[in-house]
């Protein structure tokens, strides 16, 4: 009901006011307990059944907002994502499975994942045969040509191929990667050329953006027309204002249980507009299968979910993802180190994560990686008490000398926020916070779209010195995280894109990120060391007042069963069935 | 006459005219607003921004690219939201034009309904209880802010009453359209259309009852009654035509009004999602494209409201019409 | 010596024609016969000394420090027993955390506390100054310009009255919550302060949607009393003032201002009251008031996640909305009966 809660028409981007990146992990694998749960379902061989015995129904899914414009070469929000990874697949991609297997990468639509040779700038991939899209269309290597050549026609992220032979000189106008991309349709191979080895690349495969698409497909953006995929369900319709359709591709056959199962229901409806407290009643009575905005539950139905009728639909996972402050480096008070840690000192996170919704939805965190992250090794070095592994309280006289010895006592901050409920409630807390040691602090609150790039352009830098931000893993890669938020790189002045809010750049923790990335092919233990060094560097520096790693729900229909989550694509649409 | 309303078409006209283009500057002027990056999408690269910018003429001077948008919101009508690409502008606005519409239609008949009644019970029984009883609810529906008596519908409705047989029958805030569903569309928007046209009984009750009882002290009613008529056919032959001119008049503007957006706080507070609610909506986000389509649909409305109005008034009173 | 007029004891019938009582007496007597009008005034002056209170009931009587602070970790007494203000969720999940609920003690959370620990009751007081505030004081702006306008407009007629009629006409025909948001959102942005004169407005000064909601309404006032300015300009006083030789600046301010004034001075309640529902809009909207400062709308809208499990925070601060507005209304009646000459016609009887 609240018109200022973040209503996603919004920039196309991002879900509610998260920004949405991935990372691929190379962690460890568990396999998944949903395959199994799910009685003789179809598991590895490639002539398996495409349904299951848990086949059927018409899964529905209630959201806010719409996720924008349907392109795959340009969407970036989850909210496709959850879609697309059911219908079309790339040459490699996360495992369909829950738990931390999810964030594991297996060959699709390759045969298997190659080796790169030529000093790590070649792959080659050998492509299945005998895969059809949606439209009846063979598979073919060349179809992966147009697939990246899109990437650069059609507006969207950029940096992730940027590293194939030919993609600096593409444009919107035009892209030619015969050097980059070369398909060998007799053969079926596709060799992929970059200018440097990249580690990352496979990650970045496994992303919608690469996933195949025909080589008809148009090079400009092809709007809210989604391209035939070769995944087991298809889009029927996509209408912004109304809802989603995706039913069964009939040319599918499975061919990796792992990589592309085949799905429970029949049909996958995702319908747009309603209010989060309207989605969660109609999941209540049964008449939709999922809430999408779980993370805005209003706190009135929150205690309904606490219930004992409700409590088993209910399902929370702590996502590895940050809810911060960014404190800007540029100007005082805190381009001074004392001041940042004063600050740290005295944020009150339990307040921040009563503001969440309390423990249960919030887990108070003072560094930059997230829990369950490669290279997460608890520390906290700003709490009350001497320990420096967690938080506990925060430690306001140790701030306030802080302060004073960094002579910025009684200065004017404004703490920059959105206007949303849980917004608002963060920035006047902060400034509470900051009020308590001995600045004065107002705030600035402006809506989310607009908060996100305001607040990354330089331009506006003299506005403001605290400034909210969220940041979701892209793919599980600790760069992800600590080089593209913090890293001296990524700082675009008189830019809207320009992900290091804080503008902290340390050439000497850049140095050791640049030798962690090199070092991540050859040595990947030593560079997984050196990421949890350049974490705990980065806390203790305090670009930033980090508060909690937030914890979604997934409120779900009694009628729901086979529920399975992982950290890169959260909840397994496919693979939940209903019964009837 | 005839001059009098092309003089009228023209200025209306310019109206929209000025009002687009202030529109247009203040948000084209607003920080944070950079409509090549939000086409260009998150994480795009300062090339691809520079190119879009190019590819859709951004980087003109504002007088083009104001004929440009102009263009493409009336001419070739494929304006597209900046905020949200896979969206056609006016397509949208068709699209919410009819929950408008019937939020504000229904209400109307409501509004008229009640408040000529009550206007004219409270001037019958001037001087006994009923008269300052009416008035006091018409005042009563004055003060209370339309949001929150939506609030307090919603509380009554959705919230503690809703699983009573009272209010069990009430959907879900939203609306359907009448196609998809008639008996839907009028549970849907029978408490929304009472919540708004509170304000307005109490508001027009009260202009009524003033008027009538002017008007009763004028001669020529005292003379139906000096020749014996009775008082209720007085009243209504005589004495209500007449004092509804302001009423007319006024209806006019308000109707007008909220059909081009000034609903906007009945249609947030029950999730209906009419023009009010795209612009509100497009406002939070800056989006300006849609803003403009909003605010040149609203606009448009208000002054042919105005329009119609003072055309009436001047084949009503030739004494209004200039020289 | 006296003369035989004066030795005559005038009757009461006819002292009223002799004496020739000043109208504004004649207003304020008719005013003060008008119970229903003094009671109103009552009730919104009491509303305004509450408000005025505010600190005075944070500080002695609640014991809140800041009241606009947030208190997320706070305690207080509810029944003899220490209880913490945001209780955690039951159940097996746990999820969320609900503010306190009304408690009835006056001294601890009398009306329970919203999502941010804060005392509803201290903040509805508070909420109050800042409505009136921003009400009183863009109704008395508003008129004032409107009023300067009108007389410019009728006085001098033809082009610069068309000219002015026109901008009038144009701002009025801006959707209304369009041109305050539009408004409203370009300051925010630019919001490190913009200085206006001796006044530094930051994001969250109050002037700013005081000026908005004065310059919103300025064409619905303006209409009204250009009204009147014409209608008093054509009168054969001023037209004699004009034979005598008075200047445009005596015409404008010593004839036509004081017969225009009644129509103003009934604008004032009313205006106050519908400025102060414009705000509770915005407010509600988060495009009014904004934070550290709270007003009657902001509560409503900070309520409004709440509004099933903790009503009263809404709830509280829509009835002190209606409460004042009814006031001013039914006062603005009553002035204007007051004022208004064809009242007396009317409604006596």
């Amino acid at each position: 009901m609240k018109p200022v809660r973040p209503v996603h028409t919004v920039l196309a981007r991002h879900r509610a006011r998260r920004t949405h990146r991935w990372s691929a992990v190379a962690a460890l694998a568990a396999l998944a307990l949903a395959l199994a749960s799910c009685g003789g379902s179809s598991s590895s061989s490639s002539s398996t059944p495409t349904t299951t015995s848990h086949a059927g129904g018409v899964f529905t899914i209630l959201a806010n907002s719409n996720f924008g414009v349907a392109d795959p070469a340009q969407n970036y929000t989850l909210e496709e994502w959850q879609l697309l990874i059911n219908t079309h697949d790339g040459l490699v991609g996360f495992a369909h499975q829950g738990g931390i297997a999810d964030s594991k990468i297996v060959p699709d639509l390759a045969t298997s994942i190659p080796v790169p040779t030529n000093g790590g700038k070649t792959y080659v991939f050998n492509i299945r045969r005998g895969i059809k899209f949606s439209n009846g269309q063979v598979l073919k290597p060349s179809d992966f040509v147009r697939t990246f050549e899109r990437q650069f026609t059609v507006p969207g992220p950029t940096t992730f191929y940027s590293k194939i032979v030919g993609a600096s000189k593409c444009s919107t106008k035009g892209c030619d990667l015969s050097q980059g991309v070369v398909a060998d349709d007799s053969a079926y191979t596709l060799t992929i050329n970059l200018t440097s080895p990249d580690p990352e690349l496979m990650d970045q495969l496994s992303l919608p953006f690469a996933f195949a698409v025909p080589a008809s497909t148009p090079l400009k953006l092809t709007g809210n027309n989604v391209p035939p995929g070769t995944g087991p369900y298809m889009w029927k319709s996509y209408n912004p204002n109304t809802q989603a359709v995706l039913v069964r591709n009939p040319y599918f056959k499975v061919w990796s249980a792992a990589a592309q199962p085949p799905g429970n229901p029949n049909e996958i409806i995702e319908k747009y507009g309603a209010q989060v407290s309207d989605e969660v009643t109609a999941v209540e009575n049964g008449q939709a299968n999922e809430v999408f905005d779980g993370d805005q539950i209003p706190s009135d139905q929150l205690g309904q979910l606490n219930s004992a009728k409700f409590a088993s639909q209910v399902h929370v996972n702590t996502l590895t993802a940050d809810w911060y402050f960014a404190l800007n480096t540029r100007r005082p008070p805190f381009n001074n180190l004392k001041a940042r840690q004063a600050i740290n000192y005295a944020a009150n996170r339990a307040a921040y994560v009563k503001i969440a919704g309390g423990p249960s939805l919030a887990v108070p965190s003072c560094q930059i990686l997230p829990p369950e992250y490669p290279s997460y090794v608890p520390y906290c070095p700003f709490t009350a008490g001497s320990g420096t592994t967690t938080w506990s309280a925060p430690d306001l006289a140790k701030a306030r000398a802080l302060v004073q010895a960094s002579g910025t006592a009684g200065m004017h901050v404004v703490v920059n926020g959105t206007t949303d409920q849980v917004g608002k409630a963060l920035a006047e807390q902060m400034a509470a916070d900051l009020n308590a040691i001995g600045y004065k602090a107002t705030t600035l609150l402006l809506a989310a779209g607009i908060q996100y790039p305001w607040s990354q352009n330089s331009n506006n830098s003299g506005k403001w010195n605290v400034a909210w931000s969220a940041w979701y893993q892209d793919y599980p890669a600790q760069s992800d995280f600590l080089n593209v938020l913090l890293g001296c790189t990524t700082i675009h002045p008189g830019s809207d894109a320009s992900p290091n809010i804080a503008a902290y750049c340390n050439p000497s923790t850049q140095a050791q990120i640049n030798q962690a990335e090199s070092e991540e092919a050859t040595n990947p233990s030593a560079a997984a060391a050196l990421w949890t060094q350049i974490d705990h560097e980065d806390t203790l520096a305090a670009p930033w007042v980090n508060m909690y790693n937030p914890r979604q729900i997934d409120f779900l229909s009694s009628n729901v069963h086979g529920y399975s989550w992982g950290p890169q694509w959260y909840i397994m649409i496919d693979q939940l069935w209903l019964s009837k | 006459m005839l001059t009098f309303v092309v003089r009228r078409t023209l200025w209306t006209v310019l109206v929209l005219f000025v009002i687009s283009v202030l529109v247009f500057f203040i948000f084209f002027k607003t920080p944070g607003v950079d409509p090549a990056r939000a086409i260009a999408g998150r994480n795009a690269s300062p090339q691809i921004v520079a190119e879009i910018r190019a590819q859709f003429g951004l980087d003109r001077p504002l007088p083009i690219q104001y004929l440009l948008m102009m263009k493409s919101l009336f001419i070739t009508r494929n304006l597209v939201s900046y905020s949200n690409q896979g969206v056609l502008v006016v397509p949208e606005i068709g699209a919410a034009a009819p929950a408008t519409l019937s939020l504000v239609f229904g209400a109307a008949v409501i509004w008229v309904i009640v408040a000529i009644a009550m206007g004219i019970a409270a001037a019958k029984f001037r001087g006994r209880l009923l008269d300052p009883l009416l008035m006091i609810l018409a005042l009563i529906g004055i003060s209370a802010p339309v949001f929150w008596v939506g609030q307090v519908a919603n509380l009554i409705s959705q919230g503690g009453l809703h699983n009573t047989p009272l209010f069990s029958w009430v959907p879900a805030l939203g609306y359907t359209s009448l196609g998809q569903s008639p008996v839907l569309w009028f549970k849907g928007l029978i408490i929304p259309w009472i919540t708004l046209s509170i304000l307005y009984i109490g508001f027009y009750a009260r202009v009524l009852r003033a008027n009538i009882l002017e008007i009763q002290n004028e001669d020529y009613v005292r003379t139906a009654r000096a020749k014996g008529l009775r008082e209720g056919r007085v009243l209504l032959r005589h004495t209500l035509r007449n004092s509804m001119i302001t009423f007319v008049s006024l209806f006019g503007l308000d109707f007008g009004a909220l059909v081009g957006g000034g609903a906007i706080l009945t249609e947030v507070v029950f999730n209906i999602h009419g023009v009010g609610f795209l612009t509100y909506e497009a406002l939070t986000s800056l989006d300006l494209p849609t803003i403009i389509a909003t605010v040149v649909f609203g606009a448009f409305f208000i002054v042919l409201a105005n329009t119609v109005v003072d055309v009436g008034y001047a084949w009503l009173d030739p004494r209004v019409r200039p020289a | 010596m006296a003369t035989l007029l004066e030795q005559v004891e005038p009757t009461a019938e006819l002292r009223p024609a002799i004496a020739g009582r000043n109208p504004w007496a004649l207003a304020g007597r008719r005013l003060r016969r008008n119970r229903v009008a003094l009671a109103a005034l009552g009730l919104f002056l009491l509303i305004v000394v509450l408000c005025l209170l505010a600190p005075v009931y944070a500080q002695d009587v609640a014991h809140v420090g800041n009241p606009m602070a947030p208190n997320l970790n706070g305690t207080t007494v509810v029944g003899g027993k220490v209880v913490p203000v945001m209780q955690q969720g039951g159940g097996v999940l746990k999820l969320g955390e609900t503010p306190i609920g009304p408690t009835g003690d006056i001294h601890h959370y009398f009306l329970g506390a919203d999502l941010l620990g804060r005392d509803v009751a201290a903040l509805l007081l508070y909420g109050g100054r800042s409505s009136l505030q921003i009400g009183i004081s863009s109704a008395l702006i508003c008129c004032a310009v409107a009023t300067v306008v009108a007389l410019v407009a009728g006085f001098f007629g033809g082009l610069v009255d068309a000219m002015l009629s026109r901008i009038m006409d144009i701002i009025w025909a801006f959707p209304l919550y369009l041109l305050a948001i539009s408004v409203s959102t370009e300051l925010l942005t630019h919001a490190s302060g913009i200085q206006v004169g001796p006044l530094h407005l930051t994001a969250g000064s109050l002037w700013l949607p005081t000026a908005i909601i004065a310059f919103v309404y300025l064409p619905y006032v303006y209409r009204p009393i250009r009204g009147q300015v014409l209608s008093v300009v054509r009168k054969e006083f001023v037209e004699a003032a004009i034979a005598q030789g008075a200047g445009n600046l005596r015409l404008i301010f010593s004839e036509i201002l004081p017969n225009v004034l009644s129509t103003v001075i009934v604008f004032l309640p009313l205006m106050i009251a519908t400025n102060i529902i414009l705000e509770s809009s915005l407010s509600f909207l988060s495009i009014g008031v904004q934070p550290p400062n709270v007003s009657w709308g902001t509560i409503i809208s900070d309520g409004e996640d709440l509004l099933y499990s903790r009503p009263w925070v809404s709830m509280s601060a829509g009835i002190m909305i209606v409460l004042t507005v009814l006031a001013l209304n039914v006062l603005g009646d009553g002035v204007r009966d007051a004022l208004d000459p064809r009242a007396k016609i009317r409604v006596e009887g």
